[in-house]
């Protein structure tokens, strides 16, 4: 059965190291000039508290640097873009899509294809129960599909380590900005690609199984896969743990003003003393912690000026601050702090996992009892 | 000794269909099994049902005294060649006699060779690129040489034309002969199973009409002409499977125990495909429901 597995899974096998290859050779040609930058940024040898500045420093550098042999080698490029922007982007990209094409193109045919093409009832009658096929089948293509997104999220750890650590000391910078909690990063680094990889190859069986047809199972497969990656991020991780709340004033929780769909509202965006924490949500409140839906007509833009574009930027956004905080207006803030990460990408990891051990379950549940 | 299948009420539905309903069967061991009807009459239902592919609705089923599929050791006592002699495109001819050696300990691995050398299957040829009569006798081969004491085959011989069809049969009988193995062999072409079978099972609009072994059938029944007679008229013990009447005569195909004594009727002996034509146009006359193209799944 083994033996039966890999010959008819060596092909997307091969397809998979081979990916994994190019991107360890795109990344490892990248790394040394990243690791030499690095090292002499200054950053490096940063320690404490207060390495923001460094960290910025050595972002908006590597963010301006065109490597090997200036310009004329990246005119295909996008403007402003260069090697290192792309190999990041691409990277991230990468582990996000890996468990949806595993999922598409291993989980969903795994069965569909012996159901469609009638081969099921060759394997299914041999000296092999479909129990023991599946658990085969389930086992070394799911154990691939797992280790191939890992694969990707682990060489990206490697290469991408001294821009991790700028963004997690603060600095920000062209698409180097995203704190470890954000959507991308947070689905992308630490233990949850093994989730999102077992979920969407069980996904993908179980689609198959259902729908018997190979073409239409991937599609449905995608879509679902792709809807939880929207809806996770969005709706369900903030709340995977209780938030804690704080009430700061305005310009310790930087908060700004932007307009929503007509109505002002006041964005914290640094949690004082929580240095990266998730904020999940935030708001300006008077002087007796209640909510405030309206600003005072005083330091809202209208009064200030007519409309609050990025060119008004910083002095505009620090007078209303000011302004509002003579009003007693403070913000309430409610996030993640920085320590609940790892409880997060357990927490999330370990829901992907069982949803994946679910699907699974049915899968045999189905094979065995209703299949037809 | 145990039957080879005996099943008791077994029935299959699919959503709101029944494929198979109200069969009880029981098959002695030593037999070439017919399994006759048209398409849709239930045939691959009820061979998926023996072989543990699906699970029955009502009813229950044993095969050579055990539950279909219900363990390797089950699994291993039944070969199953499917309709249309399902292969792996990707694997080859050889590949495939690995997969059957992997997959199954009684695997002779020397009959298997005999058979594809006699057969002139190139090993090294894609399976995705036989004819379809190779095809069919590279999925009997797997199926043979796993050396099972059931072999259930499911129209193996419907997408041959009719030389390689003869030929497939043979070469099956032969088989059969060497091996002393059970044999089940479904085909909607009555033709295929007379020069085959001993035993035949008549499905039509997803019932059992009759079962037996194919001597015994014919003994049994008889074709009867005289003057114009009212089939309620007729003897107690004599049923009436078709019946044709012009003004002045009757025709009718009867079943009876015993001999026909009324020296009113001439008395002819029925061949088997009349027979089972008769059951079939029987099945249909009752004017049920016309799912006859409802072919069954998988």
């Amino acid at each position: 059965m083994i033996w039966l597995t890999w010959r008819q899974f060596r092909g997307q096998a091969v397809t998979a190291v081979a990916a994994l290859a190019l991107f360890a050779i795109l990344l490892a040609v990248t790394h040394p000039e990243l690791a030499s930058l690095y090292a002499t940024s200054g950053f490096a040898g940063c320690q404490g508290g207060s390495c923001g500045q460094p960290a910025g420093a050595f972002l908006s550098q590597l963010s301006n640097l065109t490597p090997f042999g200036g310009p004329q080698a990246f005119r295909l490029l996008p403007a402003g873009a260069n090697l290192y922007v792309i190999v990041y982007t691409v990277g991230i990209l990468f582990i996000l899509i890996a468990p949806a094409i595993t999922g598409v193109f291993w989980g969903a045919p795994l069965i569909a294809r012996e159901l469609e093409t009638g081969t099921g009832r060759l394997a299914w009658n041999q000296s092999v129960t479909r129990a023991r096929w599946l658990t085969i089948k389930l086992a070394l293509t799911g154990a691939a599909a797992i280790a191939v997104t890992e694969g990707f999220s682990l060489l990206q750890a490697w290469w991408a380590a001294p821009i991790s650590r700028a963004v997690d000391e603060g600095g920000s910078v062209s698409v180097f900005s995203g704190s470890r909690f954000s959507p991308l990063n947070f689905a992308t680094g630490g233990i949850a690609p093994l989730g999102y990889a077992a979920f969407g190859f069980a996904l993908g069986v179980t689609a198959g199984l259902l729908i018997r047809r190979v073409v239409p199972a991937m599609a449905l497969t995608l879509a679902i896969f792709a809807g939880v990656q929207v809806v996770m991020p969005l709706w369900i991780r903030p709340h995977l743990l209780p938030t804690d709340q704080t009430t700061a004033a305005i310009a310790a929780s930087r908060a700004t003003l932007s307009d929503l769909g007509g109505a002002t509202v006041l964005t914290a965006s640094a949690v004082p003393g929580q240095p990266g924490a998730w904020i999940i949500s935030s708001g300006a409140v008077n002087a007796a912690g209640q909510p405030v839906s309206t600003l005072p007509a005083a330091c809202t833009p209208t009064a200030q000026s007519p409309s609050p574009g990025p060119g008004s930027g910083t002095a505009f956004q620090s007078d209303v601050q000011r302004c509002l905080a003579g009003h007693g207006i403070r913000e309430a803030v409610s996030y993640q702090p920085a320590s609940h990460y790892w409880p997060l990408q357990l927490t999330e990891t370990g829901i992907f996992l069982a949803l994946a051990l679910g699907l699974a379950g049915f899968c045999f549940w189905w094979l065995d009892r209703r299949l037809a | 000794m145990t039957a080879v299948i005996e099943a008791e009420g077994l029935g299959k539905r699919y959503r709101k269909q029944w494929a198979l309903s109200d069969c009880t069967l029981s098959v002695p061991a030593g037999h070439v099994v017919g399994l006759v009807g048209l398409n849709g009459a239930g045939k691959t239902t009820l061979l998926n049902l023996v072989t543990g592919m699906v699970a029955p609705t009502t009813g229950t089923i044993a095969v050579l005294g055990g539950r279909p599929a219900a363990g390797p050791g089950q699994l291993a006592r039944v070969g199953y060649l499917a309709q249309d002699a399902p292969v792996y495109p990707g694997l080859s001819v050889a590949e495939h006699l690995k997969l059957g050696a992997r997959l199954n300990p009684g695997w002779d691995d020397a009959l298997a060779r005999r058979r594809t050398d006699q057969l002139d299957l190139d090993p090294g040829r894609k399976a995705g690129k036989l004819s379809g009569g190779q095809r069919a006798q590279l999925g009997l081969t797997v199926a043979l040489a796993k050396r099972p004491e059931l072999l259930i085959l499911d129209e193996p011989a419907a997408s041959l034309d009719p030389l390689a069809r003869r030929e497939f049969l043979q070469d099956l009988m032969a088989a059969v002969a060497e091996e002393q193995v059970n044999i089940v062999l479904s085909s909607h072409l009555i033709n295929d199973l007379e020069r085959v079978c001993d035993y035949l099972i008549v499905l039509a609009d997803s019932r059992v009409r009759i079962a037996g072994p194919v001597d015994e059938l014919l003994a049994a029944h008889h074709l009867l002409s005289g003057p114009r007679r009212d089939e309620g008229r007729l003897p107690a013990g004599m049923q009436v499977i078709s019946a044709s009447h012009t003004d002045r005569q009757s025709t009718l195909l009867v079943r009876v125990s015993g001999p026909v004594l009324d020296p009113a009727w001439t008395v002819t002996a029925v061949g088997l495909e009349d027979l089972v034509l008769a059951y079939m146009k029987q099945a249909a006359g009752r004017g049920r429901r016309g799912n006859r193209h409802l072919e069954a799944l998988t």
